[in-house]
């Protein structure tokens, strides 16, 4: 499947970032996300993920960003700091295969909403996902 | 007279479990040389190791005593017949430990070479210790994925949509036993028996050990492999000896650079070669790199036994371990084991 929007003429629930090198763990987060309603965009390292959030398309204007740590290019950590200081409104679930506290620390105190660790089930996943649109939509009304 | 600076020169009379003990723990220096070793079995397990480590061996003890000069006799045959009339053979300057003081010295020595096991188990096991978080994320990752598809079959009528699921559910639950299957190699205590190792495969298997547990696809691996013929040891054992070389490059690099593996015979013996292009070794610690418990890593990261245990691995089967390395210029490891002609029919494991 190209990159890009799946869903790009639906205005969904919001548009979520998807960014992992494994293309299963995508398409897990791509179905659980879609048939809840949310526009989905992909990228498969750092580098693309900040590539695709810095996209000029308005329709690329991206709600949550659900983030690896561990990827090969630019991983998880570097792209999350990118996107806190040039997306600050922009709200990041990290979620990864590598349980670590003082990591999960480090990167609520940066801003992320929520460290996830796999595997998750969808019930969970949906309602970080929700709290996160949620954090999202207060960040917007208050800029 | 310092008796520090004197190499005792022993002949070991026995070459079972008592005699193999004695020879391993002498032949790791202690200012022991041992000269000849006999064994009327010429199956004796101790006999194979000594050949290993270039020690003339005989099956005739007593021919042996005659033909040596030696400063000790230990005598680990039990065999009383042996003990008498080697009081009146052997060379006058040599003293014979036998009997159960010899008894004592073999228990002491195979006492050592358990607690010397247990050291590179307990390495080996905190090794993994710091391998287990990049062990985790490998697992995590095909967990979520037969977990969320499992979900997603729960609501899917579609045939073709439910054969797809499955088909990668199967494939993740198969990355998984590969995963379990190569840590459980790895951690295993190592069997009895010295083999026939192949140096080219257990370098594959360390590297994939190594990406099981960082993310490598920043480091390339350049493989300079030449049909070299096998060396003695203990599989696991000369495992551990390349995990650790492997792991501690991957670690230097952070992660990022080139991975060089090569082999080559030179002298009779196997050359292996493990290089990265990391930061390299500052040429103040290059004299500590081997000692027990030094470790530049930070808490956590490393126990410090890691080359301390290449070293004693690679010295027990008759080898050496040498480092080159410059501060900015990268690190090279490079393992000499002797090589083996390999005879008709043996298998390579």
């Amino acid at each position: 499947m190209p990159w890009g929007l799946h869903t790009k003429d639906t205005p969904g629930k919001g548009r979520i970032l998807i960014v992992d090198d494994e293309d299963h763990v995508r398409k897990v987060l791509r179905l659980t996300l879609t048939k809840a309603g949310y526009d989905v965009v992909e990228a498969d390292h750092g580098g693309k993920a900040i590539e695709v959030i810095g996209s000029d398309d308005n329709m690329l204007m991206v709600d949550v960003v659900i983030c690896d740590i561990r990827m090969p290019k630019i991983n998880g950590i570097e792209a999350i700091a990118f996107f806190r200081q040039q997306y600050p409104s922009v709200s990041v679930v990290v979620l990864t295969g590598y349980p670590d506290v003082n990591l999960a620390t480090d990167l609520i105190k940066q801003g992320v909403v929520d460290y996830l660790v796999k595997p998750v089930d969808q019930v969970k996943l949906l309602a970080t996902v929700e709290a996160a649109m949620e954090h999202r939509t207060a960040l917007k009304y208050h800029h | 007279m310092d008796r520090s600076s004197v190499t005792l020169r022993v002949i070991i009379l026995g070459a079972g479990k008592g005699g193999t003990a004695l020879l391993e723990l002498f032949t790791r220096g202690h200012g022991v040389a041992v000269v000849r070793i006999a064994d009327s079995n010429p199956e004796a397990p101790g006999l194979g190791l000594a050949k290993n480590l270039g020690i003339p061996t005989a099956t005739d003890a007593l021919s042996l005593v005659r033909e040596d000069r030696a400063d000790l006799i230990v005598d680990v045959t039990g065999d009383p017949i042996l003990s008498t009339t080697l009081l009146r053979h052997k060379p006058p300057r040599a003293e014979v430990l036998g009997g159960t003081s010899a008894l004592l010295v073999w228990k002491l020595a195979q006492y050592e070479r358990e607690l010397r096991d247990q050291l590179i188990q307990s390495e080996k096991m905190a090794s993994i210790g710091t391998l287990a978080s990049g062990i985790a994320h490998e697992i995590n990752n095909p967990l979520y994925i037969i977990t969320g598809l499992s979900e997603h079959l729960q609501d899917e009528t579609r045939l073709e949509v439910i054969r797809e699921y499955v088909d990668d559910i199967t494939q993740s639950a198969q990355r998984i036993a590969t995963i379990v299957r190569d840590l459980n190699t790895f951690a295993r205590r190592p069997q009895e028996s010295i083999r026939d190792v192949d140096l080219n495969q257990t370098l594959d298997e360390a590297v994939k050990m190594a990406r099981r547990a960082t993310v490598l696809d920043e480091v390339t691996v350049v493989t300079q492999y030449s049909a070299v013929p096998p060396v003695r040891g203990k599989p696991e054992e000369v495992l551990q000896v390349f995990v650790n070389l492997v792991m501690n490059a991957v670690q230097a690099m952070q992660g990022r650079g080139t991975l060089t593996l090569a082999t080559t015979t030179a002298d009779g013996s196997v050359h292996a070669t493990v290089r990265d292009t990391g930061p390299g070794i500052p040429r103040h610690l290059i004299g500590k790199i081997f000692d027990p418990f030094f470790t530049t890593k930070e808490q956590g990261k490393g126990t410090g036994l890691g080359l301390h245990i290449v070293r004693d691995i690679v010295t027990l089967y008759g080898g050496q371990v040498t480092v080159e390395s410059a501060s900015g210029q990268g690190a090279a490891f490079t393992v000499k084991l002797p090589a083996i002609a390999s005879p008709p029919g043996s298998p390579i494991t």
